[in-house]
């Protein structure tokens, strides 16, 4: 029979019927089940980076243990709210990717746990770099293994220095006021230092590392604000960004419109002679399909401060645990391992860190493979080996990670676009920073 | 009424339900990565936002954003139908064009914008440099004395082609008598725009306005694609606060709150239109 022929024979009432029947057997209890109760084995979502890699490291963990593993990924950009949503609806979820930046939040709320009772996970720590270890740690206790990590660099482009007359980059912020104010005489560049300040999630990575090289810190390991101490090292870092914006003309004023991605872009394309990116960004722009001053960048360590050192921020994504997993032994421990096969060794090596490495360039968090010959070999074909572990030795986590972060980052944000923008001085805008983080810290 | 019953399930489910569950929820204190402290707190989350300088600030960002786009999109509107009203060479063609804005989705309008201001690359300087109007380039979105006019510029140029379209249907149903009548009368073109043109399109304007005003004051996709709210607050508009608060600070209290506000005034407005301008329709 035609289909046209059966469309014909179904009648109303038993459109009605079928329809009835249809959402009364996808309401009726018992009916509606969890997806983890048709399969065995763990659930693991991250977000959608190195995806072949990671399904293809999860066949190999398949393959030496036998737990199958549902494997899902979703864009960086609606992850923290995708997983909000799944932890509030109880979706089932044994391992997952965590930022630094949501471990306060996740913990506090109860939806990750701690993984350091798993002595197979904490003998990695002895080779891990401190500040990773302690992006992971919160409330005293461990919370995963290592993804990726990477960190806040500063970045020159040798071909201008040289013609501006310099042999050597700028050690600290003044002295970069100086030889920018050269190249800007000399028509090398008329912005030469280039800030990215726009309002998005790289915003206080690049005001942390102006703090922290600058001596300061934004908060105290009590958790309460000292931004707004004038010898604290925020408002110095502020007001160094106003004055290059502002007096030296050394900053473009359109850096608060000018975001991480952007900045890197008109950097590649010739027009300034330093940058604060990320590290890993070496890669590309030394990379000739992609840049116009490809073999001309270098790195050198983070400029310092009057009262400052050449420390930067460094950031960490991890592999953590739901709380859900760790209340049952059998999946805690299964969890674990899947843990331990990404975030440790897996066949005697720290496997999926360096393939991550050699794939996409994503840094690691562990000391030891700075020795890999093959990773050497990656990064001095793009930059000084040497030099980027100087630089990640120096590397600090962010200090405002707490649970009511979020919160405040917007804030935080728009109050140093404001003292950039002239509408506030940096004091002012900085301590507005300040009043709000500490209400926040009282609220919570 | 059996035969409603399926339907009237499917809207309480996927409407009614979620707008009185929102109304619910903006009594109480709800932070999703709070999930276990989740107080009622009557109309605290409403009372709070009354006394929130950010808020304030907000609501007045975006009654100028409204005021500005809105006014500019009416004007333009107006004039671009009376054009399309006439006979003449390529009208067709020019009213095809004029379409393309309004085919193009907002965000993929907003990213082309973004390109455009840009002010390194940005086509405007572009233009403007080769133009000699300009010396160097330009910024654009990180003045913040310029950003809200040239999110508005955006918002015209995309809202422009919908407001002509049904100010050219009104045009369209004017009798040929009533000109006729106002040509014997001794009328002059311009009386005759005043007298019977402009009362004729009352209805058609009454809905632009309203409309309009609708879409410009809930309007998100270009600040979030554009500026994020910045530089500064320049760009923090409501729903761009409510954005915020509701998704980035996963405060769905507060957030169901301030859209209820933000539903109450889109409502107040349209009412307002509608008594004012509907009055003499």
């Amino acid at each position: 029979m035609m289909l046209k022929d059966k469309m014909r024979q179904l009648g109303r009432r038993d459109f009605l019927r079928y329809s009835a029947a249809g959402a009364g057997a996808l309401m009726a209890p018992g009916l509606v089940r969890p997806a983890r109760a048709e399969t065995a084995g763990l659930t693991m979502h991250t977000w959608s980076a190195a995806v072949d890699t990671v399904q293809s490291h999860l066949s190999a963990f398949t393959a030496e243990t036998g737990i199958p593993v549902n494997y899902g990924n979703s864009p960086w950009a609606q992850y923290r709210e995708g997983m909000v949503a799944k932890f509030v609806g109880g979706a089932p979820l044994d391992a997952m990717w965590v930022s630094d930046s949501w471990l306060p939040e996740w913990a506090e709320a109860g939806w990750i746990a701690p993984v350091d009772e798993f002595d197979s996970l904490m003998k990695y720590n002895a080779e891990a770099e401190d500040f990773c270890t302690q992006s992971m740690t919160y409330g005293g206790r461990q919370y995963g293994l290592t993804y990726y990590t990477d960190y806040m660099a500063f970045l020159y482009d040798e071909a201008k220095l040289k013609e501006a007359g310099f042999d050597a980059p700028p050690s600290s912020w003044d002295e970069l006021v100086e030889q920018s104010r050269v190249m800007k005489e000399k028509g090398i560049a008329e912005y030469p230092m280039m800030l990215a300040m726009a309002q998005e999630s790289w915003l206080i990575e690049f005001i942390s590392t102006l703090v922290y090289s600058h001596g300061g810190r934004l908060v105290d390991d009590s958790g309460s604000a000292v931004m707004q101490d004038s010898k604290e090292g925020a408002v110095e870092a502020l007001q160094w960004v106003v004055d290059a914006v502002d007096k030296h003309k050394i900053v473009s004023p359109a850096c608060v419109e000018t975001g991480e991605l952007a900045g890197l872009k008109s950097f590649a394309a010739g027009n300034h002679a330093f940058a604060m990116v990320a590290k890993y960004r070496l890669r590309m722009l030394n990379d000739p399909a992609q840049s116009q001053i490809a073999g001309n960048v270098k790195q050198a360590m983070m400029p310092q401060g009057a009262n400052g050192s050449h420390a930067t921020v460094g950031w960490m994504r991890f592999h953590g645990m739901s709380t859900q997993a760790a209340q049952d032994k059998a999946r805690a421990e299964n969890t674990a391992k899947l843990i331990e096969w990404f975030g440790g060794k897996s066949d005697g090596a720290y496997t999926f860190q360096k393939l991550l490495f050699l794939d996409i360039g994503a840094g690691f968090g562990v000391k030891p493979l700075f020795e890999d010959p093959e990773i050497r070999a990656a990064y001095d074909s793009y930059g000084d080996v040497n030099m980027i572990q100087a630089q990640q030795a120096l590397a600090r986590k962010k200090d405002t990670i707490t649970p009511w972060f979020g919160e405040w980052n917007d804030t935080n944000g728009s109050a140093w676009q404001s003292a950039i923008l002239g509408n506030v001085d940096a004091a002012g805008a900085v301590k507005k920073s300040a009043d709000l983080w500490n209400e926040l810290k009282d609220s919570y | 009424m059996l035969f409603l019953a399926p339907v009237m399930a499917v809207l309480g489910a996927v409407a009614v339900f979620p707008i009185a569950y929102s109304l619910y929820i903006s009594f109480f204190s709800i932070k999703l990565t709070r999930p276990n402290r989740t107080p009622f707190v009557g109309l605290k989350n409403y009372t709070d936002l009354l006394g929130d300088e950010a808020f304030w600030g907000a609501v007045w960002r975006t009654v100028s954003f409204s005021l500005v786009s809105v006014s500019a999109i009416a004007v333009i509107a107006l004039l671009v139908s009376l054009l399309l009203n006439q006979e003449f060479r390529g009208r067709r063609i020019l009213s095809t064009i004029l379409l393309v804005p309004w085919a193009i989705p907002y965000v993929a309008n907003a990213l082309m914008w973004k390109w455009i201001y840009d002010s390194s690359y940005g086509a405007l300087n572009g233009i403007l440099y080769q133009l000699d109007f300009i010396d160097k380039y330009m910024v654009w979105l990180g003045d913040q004395d310029k950003t809200l006019f040239l999110i508005a510029n955006a918002f015209v140029w995309k809202e422009v082609p919908l407001a002509t379209i049904l100010l050219l249907v009104s045009l369209k149903s004017i009798p040929a008598d009533l000109y006729l009548a106002a040509r014997v009368d001794g009328a002059t073109v311009w009386q005759r725009f005043v007298h019977v043109t402009l009362p004729a399109m009352k209805p058609g304007f009454m809905l632009v306005m309203i409309y309009e005003t609708m879409m410009a004051i809930r309007h998100f996709d270009l600040f979030f694609v554009l500026t994020e709210g910045g530089p500064g607050s320049a760009s923090h508009v409501l729903s761009w606060h409510i954005y915020v608060e509701t998704f980035r600070n996963l405060s769905f209290g507060s957030g169901a709150a301030m859209s209820y506000l933000l539903a109450i005034a889109t409502f107040a407005l349209s009412y307002l239109f509608i008594r004012t301008l509907g009055r003499k329709i």
